[in-house]
């Protein structure tokens, strides 16, 4: 088996955090801008898995990479359940969960 | 090595318990809003009471919790701990506790029993939680985790009414904000993680050993990337510009009390993890001509990546840029919140200055401003938020005549103005005199900086000033329109002492932060040696 190259795995993390946050900047309906948000943290976990692995060899280092892919795991879950709950109270009071109508604190 | 005792998490333990005590409390059917103030600002107290102790005042010193030999030890003998005590840490502690104390006072009595109350005080406690737990870290992972649960806290806290239109579209757009820069932040510490293997505030931006291991192609650019991450995710936190646009629209639409504890608590996180982060990579410049690391066994890489001027320079640059822009912007406003909001972000430029100049004078003049910015910028939005619960507008030309008809709001509002423009007498002088001649001291470059903020306080008067003619000269207005209910007005003879409508516990909080501002301007040094100390003793021990 011959190994990926570490560029290879940098680069795909680039492309996820751009595609979040391009995502982000674009979308009008907020569920999906959720998605965009975890796509963006996916990126942040796959570099933590990666370079873990990679600082695997030695000694002392290597083990704080899994471990805070999986705490981050859990932090992106309730980041998107609080999103979650700003969107039904806003779909509550306007019917609407488009952020593109969110016009009222504006000069 | 240094053990670090369980001891150290006390004053969380009280925020901890009193945060589920509310919500227990509230899922067995027993709303009483008193009560929940009560738990509220009772957890609050004692563990403002406990992080005292634990910086040795010397009235609580025997309650202290920490052993003495933990607080300040050398990181170098921490073992890889995630958790560091710090008197620098222990002084934010005690500014996050100060800022929730007001608020959770000046929420205690309300003139409606509202629905959210448990809500409310329980996430009130826990964003409070999340920053004490912030000022305890060790290590970039631990930092960035606490600040997620201020921020989770804090976006639920802005839209907690439910009701109100303005409160959910500001805490819809600080929750797309506040995600946007956890991703940045975290991806950032994953690229700092790839190019020192660590995680460890101690170890980042110093020398790199790689052993038995071949040499990460690029580990500098990675680094440098890494922080550049840091930097912007960070930065939305501190509201530094340009990543400062989203503050007034949330300030603004966020419930006054929650503007206050924004203003005065959640920014200051994000300071702290500026201080935090970027302080090694700026000292370590400096000691690597002294004494360059040697690698510790025999067949090893080590790289001396030097991050240290530039990262003053970029902070030096923000410092500036913020402090002009968030005058001029605010400069132009006809809304009193908002006003507020880029006030708030022009404070945010003097504190970067300490950042940017990294000594320990200037370290200590930051830590007062940014003591000084709770009292004066939280108890500002608690004015505003009292003067919106008696009816009046939310535009400055609204608030024509209300420093004669309602005397005691007015004055604290004009001495927390003058404070924020840096009038003598008050802490808001003090703390800039501190902070601009620790910049001057510094020489070189970093005289600019004092310079800048010379200027800019200068320019702040401006629309302080028009306030104060708009609040004192001007005559109001017959009221004609109907006043919102719940409004209490003296009528035509207002009492000299309009408590009435605002609640008690907002007038003392009020009157605490009056009373701060002119101790702490009239007797600095009560404060200003333990942010010497805190600020000495954060930079040996880095």
């Amino acid at each position: 088996m011959t190994d990926l190259p570490l560029a290879a795995f940098l680069g795909l993390s680039a492309v996820l955090l751009g595609i979040g946050i391009f995502g982000i900047l674009t979308r009008r309906n907020f569920i999906l801008l959720l998605i965009a948000i975890e796509v963006a943290m996916n990126a942040a976990i796959l570099n933590f898995v990666v370079f873990g692995a990679y600082w695997g060899g030695t000694p002392g280092y290597g083990l704080e990479g899994p471990s805070i892919a999986v705490v981050l795991v859990g932090l992106a879950a309730t980041e998107v359940a609080v999103g979650l709950a700003i969107v039904l109270a806003l779909n509550r009071l306007r019917g609407s969960i488009n952020v593109a109508e969110a016009t009222v604190l504006k000069l | 090595m240094t053990a670090i005792p369980w001891t150290v998490f006390v004053p969380e333990l009280f925020l901890l318990g009193a945060a589920l005590l509310i919500f227990l409390l509230d899922s067995v059917g027993f709303r009483w809003l008193e009560v929940f103030g009560g738990l509220a600002t009772g957890g609050i107290v004692l563990a403002l009471l406990a992080v005292l102790a634990d910086l040795r005042f010397a009235p609580l010193a025997a309650f202290a919790t920490v052993p003495a030999n933990v607080v300040d030890a050398p990181w170098s003998q921490l073992g890889g701990s995630l958790v560091a005590v710090t008197s620098f840490g222990l002084v934010f502690q005690a500014i996050f506790l100060t800022s929730a104390l007001l608020v959770s006072l000046s929420s205690l009595s309300r003139p409606t029993k509202e629905k959210g109350a448990a809500i409310f005080f329980g996430l009130l406690l826990f964003a409070t939680l999340g920053m004490t737990l912030a000022a305890l870290s060790a290590d970039l992972i631990f930092l960035l985790l606490s600040i997620e649960i201020t921020g989770i806290s804090t976006y639920l806290l802005v839209g907690y009414t439910r009701r109100d239109p303005r409160g959910l579209e500001a805490a819809m757009k600080f929750y797309i904000i506040g995600a946007l820069s956890a991703a940045l932040s975290f991806f950032g510490a994953s690229l700092l993680y790839a190019a020192y293997g660590t995680t460890s505030l101690y170890a980042l931006g110093t020398t790199v050993v790689y052993l038995g291991h071949p040499p990460l192609d690029g580990a500098t650019s990675i680094a440098l990337l890494g922080y550049a991450f840091l930097i912007v995710g960070i930065g939305f936190k501190v509201t530094a510009v340009p990543f400062q646009a989203w503050a007034v629209d949330v300030y603004d639409g966020a419930p006054s009390d929650v503007s206050a504890f924004l203003a005065g608590g959640s920014k200051k996180v994000g300071l702290f993890g500026y201080f935090l982060v970027f302080l090694v990579p700026i000292l370590f410049a400096g000691r690597l001509a002294t004494a360059p690391p040697a690698c510790p066994v025999g067949l090893c890489v080590t790289l001396h990546p030097d991050f240290g001027v530039p990262l003053q320079v970029i902070f030096g640059v923000m410092a500036i840029v913020t402090m002009t822009v968030g005058n001029v912007l605010a400069l132009q406003q006809s809304e009193m919140k908002r006003m507020l909001a880029y006030s708030s972000i022009s404070q945010a430029g003097y504190m970067l200055i300490g950042l940017a100049v990294a000594t320990s004078p200037a370290i200590a003049g930051a830590l007062l401003q940014i003591f000084a910015h709770v009292f004066m910028k939280a108890g500002a939005f608690l004015v505003v938020g009292a003067v919106a619960g008696l009816g009046i507008g939310s535009k400055i030309e609204d608030w024509k005549g209300v420093g004669l008809r309602y005397p005691y709001l007015g004055l604290s509002f004009a001495v927390m103005l003058l404070s924020l423009a840096g009038v003598p007498l008050t802490v808001g002088f003090v703390s800039k005199f501190v902070l601009f001649s620790a910049a001057v001291q510094a020489q070189g470059w970093f005289v600019w900086l004092a310079v800048a903020g010379l200027l800019n306080s200068a320019l702040s008067v401006f629309y302080y000033a028009r306030v104060l003619r708009v609040m004192y000269m001007e005559r109001p207005e017959p009221r004609s329109a109907a006043l919102p209910s719940g409004a209490v007005l003296g009528g035509s003879e207002p009492p000299l002492l309009a408590l009435g409508g605002i609640g008690y516990g907002r007038a003392i909080a009020i009157g605490i932060a009056v009373v701060a501002i002119f101790a702490f301007g009239v007797y600095p040094q009560v404060v200003l040696s333990t942010f010497q100390n805190a600020a000495n003793h954060l930079l040996q021990a880095l």
